[in-house]
């Protein structure tokens, strides 16, 4: 660890809180008396000015200082939550945003451009107008944030002119009997004087030690008198030396050659006998018998009589005291599982793909073993491996899990999108989240950003209709897009949904075959019609905005996806809105699979996509009217012949094997030779030159060191399900 | 080497605080809470503790409560605290509770090692 990444960790816990302060501002748009919300935003507000400083952001602790202290008043609700003061918080958001991104960026003494403090201003300024009206002038609280050490008022060291002979400090101290019980060790600080100078003499002032047996080891009895050879003049770096201990000792200090009047005052009230006292200074050498004898003048009395409005301890007090306008601070509380869920451990994520590839080699070396025990008939070493493979699956299981990020926070980002597109497209528009608790694999999430956000801005554009035409369609003014998302059948389904006019199968249709890609004759289904939209270059919107609408689009959502080895659907009712579902598969790397044979070779089906393996005699009687059909307990399933399509050896069975698998709402039966069972497959991708390979989706490596290759169930579904037209 | 426990809710104050720390030879336990530091007052061995006061769940103020309270058998670690300029009556609480040390952010390393030093050799 260095600053270097220090800083990086600063630049990640800033993005953070101002995802969350983003979040809880819209929240509070929704629900202006969300107190939690204020709360929240004050704290993420506080953190960053806090984090920034440290690093010498000044001018995002200059800015956040001020924006801090509103989001205070607005807790002490000095103002009222309206639209237009989130809309400005919001820009404050934007503001800071900026701020840290060019601050983390800078170079070396790089000049923080002057566009930026304006804006700064310019923003605080506006913010300021919606806090007039209660007591305080904002511009009162726009100072710059100052050290305390700065604050206190330092006198001058007045060299009296009877000043004693001693040219060292002199340091008087009395601990309070508590202060051992009040965490505090009287040594630490006298040892931290060595750091502003020597210590001449040292003189331990024992006179409260009480008996041995009234003795308590938890009471301080000790004082001090102590002489000090600074390298300072000023009384205030000696005193900060103490300043943790102002309630817990009695603290004198004296410049070298201090009055002998000030050392007068301060025997008279410390609890030693004034004869004690000066003889242990006499005997430190602090006072000379010469220094005493100016005492017993008169005129001198007298001096000292005046100086009483001087004396030192005057000073203490003062810089210590509370500013009078202080505000009280209720303590943010935010419900526990809310931040609970927030407390991330950072891993950098290529370590993470290291650790699953091991697991992955692990996985295979596992399988590997327990074939070499089964077959040397070694029952403890075959015991050994089956508890091991368990071991590994379990290891793989937290692994994997541990790159399982719940979407939800990649839902709650498209609010901010939401909100200012259909501000700018005049709509009213409310995005709902559903199943923001769906937990999906990191890398997922990091790719699925872009099409959804180019979905959900389709949907604002295109979907969505005015508020005017709504009514006019007896829907409510505000418009719906509804994100969802859940677990189906070992993939993960993302929905959006809106509740808009709906797609227009007639107009894509004719744009269909405008361009060629469908003729007036041929029959299409709403589906294959609804499809069309994922073609390159495909659009209906008559004129094209900069928000969507430039056809280029949802082929790139189709290619993005596809990519995860993922599928995306599209439903539609004209009127009634419009849902687009993306399907991901669970996860990337490692799965459970089905092991099967087919000729000489072995295939492997993502075992989360079988629902059933069954034995069919004759399938070729079986099938109806020579349709690709077998009935499968009165229910037509359309099947494939995995040795067919995969020019494998046909074995010519009579009872063959027929797996039902499961995508989505299809379903088809795949036949194959002979079922080996399950297996925990590591997938490896195949390299490019197999890019225009169908039906298989990955290679992975056996127990025995055989290749077998990843079903792509999807497309052979698709593919048995078009053939029986075929 | 003194063992020092450092609570705050910001990550980057956690780790500028481990770093001017460890660079000073200090052993260093970082929490993100009071609550999750009481926790990790129970498996430690520590000399000094600093902590933030404005954090989530357990707040700086209710932890020096607790440290200091008579029953807690940690209540003679000496605590600082870290405050902001805006935040002198929550440090008045924290002194109060008796948390008898403070360090103002943001603050300089040497600033803070040298209310470190004046606590512990």
């Amino acid at each position: 660890m260095n600053l270097e990444s220090v800083k990086q960790t600063f630049l990640l816990e800033s993005e953070e809180l101002l995802t969350g302060m983003e979040e809880y501002l819209l929240q509070l748009e929704k629900d202006p008396e969300n107190e939690e919300g204020v709360n929240a935003i004050f704290r993420a507000v506080h953190t960053i000015k806090g984090s920034s400083g440290m690093f010498g952001y000044d001018n995002i602790v200059h800015f956040t200082h001020t924006l801090e202290t509103m989001m205070d008043r607005l807790r002490q609700k000095e103002a009222v939550v309206t639209p237009d003061l989130i809309a400005t918080l919001l820009k404050c958001h934007d503001h800071i945003e900026t701020l840290i991104e060019f601050d983390t960026t800078a170079q070396e003494g790089q000049e923080v451009p002057e566009e930026y403090s304006q804006r700064g201003q310019e923003l605080l300024a506006e913010l300021s107008i919606f806090f007039q009206g209660s007591q305080q002038s904002v511009t009162a609280k726009k100072e710059e944030p100052k050290n305390t050490a700065q604050n206190k008022t330092v006198e001058p060291v007045q060299r009296p002119t009877n000043g004693i002979q001693s040219p060292y400090w002199h340091i008087s101290l009395r601990f309070a009997p508590s202060v051992l019980a009040d965490g505090l060790d009287p040594f630490s600080f006298i040892h931290y004087l060595k750091n502003i100078g020597d210590i001449k003499n040292l003189y331990p002032v024992h006179d409260s030690l009480p008996d041995a047996d009234l003795f308590n080891p938890e009471i301080f009895y000790l004082g001090f008198e102590i002489d000090l050879d600074a390298q300072t003049d000023d009384e205030q770096t000696v005193r900060s030396v103490f300043e943790f201990l102002e309630e817990d000792a009695t603290i004198h200090i004296f410049p070298p050659h201090s009055a002998i009047t000030l050392y007068e005052k301060v025997i008279q009230k410390l609890p030693e006998s004034r004869e004690r006292l000066t003889g242990i200074l006499m005997e430190m050498g602090t006072l000379a018998p010469s220094d005493l004898e100016q005492v017993s003048s008169p005129a001198v009395a007298a001096i000292a009589e005046n100086s009483e409005s001087e004396e030192p301890e005057a000073e203490i007090r003062q810089s210590t005291r509370e500013h009078p306008e202080e505000k009280k601070e209720v303590p943010a509380k935010i419900s526990g599982k809310e931040e609970q869920s927030k407390k991330f451990i950072r891993i950098e994520a290529a370590k993470l793909d290291l650790l699953i590839n091991l697991v992955g080699e692990l996985v295979i070396t596992g399988a590997n073993i327990s074939q070499i025990a089964k077959r040397e008939n070694n029952s403890a070493m075959l015991e050994a491996a089956s508890s091991m493979e368990r071991l590994i699956e379990e290891l793989r299981d937290n692994v994997m899990n541990i790159r399982m990020v719940q979407i939800g926070e990649t839902f709650r980002k498209f609010e901010r999108t939401v909100r200012d597109t259909s501000r700018d497209l005049k709509k009213e528009v409310e995005l709902l989240v559903k199943g923001g608790e769906t937990e999906l694999d990191k890398n997922l999430i990091d790719n699925i950003n872009d099409p959804l956000m180019h979905l959900i801005r389709n949907s604002l554009d295109h979907g969505l209709e005015n508020p005017e035409d709504r009514e006019a369609a007896g829907k409510p003014r505000k418009g719906t897009i509804l994100l969802n998302a859940f677990h189906d059948t070992g993939s993960i389904v993302i929905e959006v949904r809106d509740d808009g006019k709906g797609l227009d199968k007639e107009k894509i249709l004719a744009k269909a075959v405008e361009r060629g890609l469908a003729t007036q004759a041929q029959f299409y289904s709403d589906s294959d019609i609804y499809h069309f939209i994922f073609e390159p270059g495909f659009s209906t919107a008559e004129k094209v905005t900069n928000i969507s609408g430039r056809g280029v689009g949802m082929d790139v959502v189709r290619r993005n996806i596809e990519a995860l080895r993922g599928t995306v659907d599209v439903d539609s009712t004209k009127g009634k809105g419009t849902i687009i579902s993306i399907r991901l598969p669970l996860t990337l790397a490692i799965i459970d699979g089905f092991i099967v044979t087919v000729g000489d070779a072995k295939y492997v089906i993502p075992l989360d996509m079988v629902t059933e393996a069954v034995e069919v005699k004759d399938i070729e009687k079986n099938s109806e009217r020579g349709g690709n059909f077998i009935s499968l307990r009165g229910e037509l399933l359309p099947y494939l012949r995995l040795n067919t399509f995969f020019r494998e050896k046909n074995m010519g069975r009579e009872q063959e094997n027929v797996i039902v698998v499961t995508y989505g709402q299809q379903k088809a039966g795949l036949v194959v030779d002979d079922l080996l069972g399950e297996s925990q497959t590591v997938i490896k991708p195949l390299g490019k030159i197999f890019d225009q390979l169908h039906g298989i989706s990955g290679a992975t490596i056996m127990g025995n060191g055989d290749v077998a290759l990843i079903l792509d169930i999807p497309r052979l579904i698709e593919h048995a399900i078009n053939q029986q037209y075929g | 080497m003194s063992h020092i426990l450092i609570i705050d809710d910001s990550i980057s104050i956690r780790q500028v605080l481990n770093l001017t720390l460890k660079g000073s030879g200090y052993e260093v336990t970082e929490a993100i809470d009071g609550a999750d530091a009481l926790e990790k007052l129970k498996s430690i061995k520590c000399d000094l503790i600093i902590t933030d006061l404005n954090m989530p769940n357990m707040d700086g103020i209710t932890f020096i409560r607790n440290v200091k309270d008579a029953a807690s058998p940690y209540r003679t670690i000496p605590i600082i605290m870290l405050t902001t300029e805006t935040e002198q009556q929550k440090r008045e609480e924290g002194k109060k509770a008796g948390a008898k040390a403070w360090v103002v952010k943001p603050f300089q390393p040497q600033q803070l090692l040298a209310a470190v030093q004046k606590l512990i050799i």
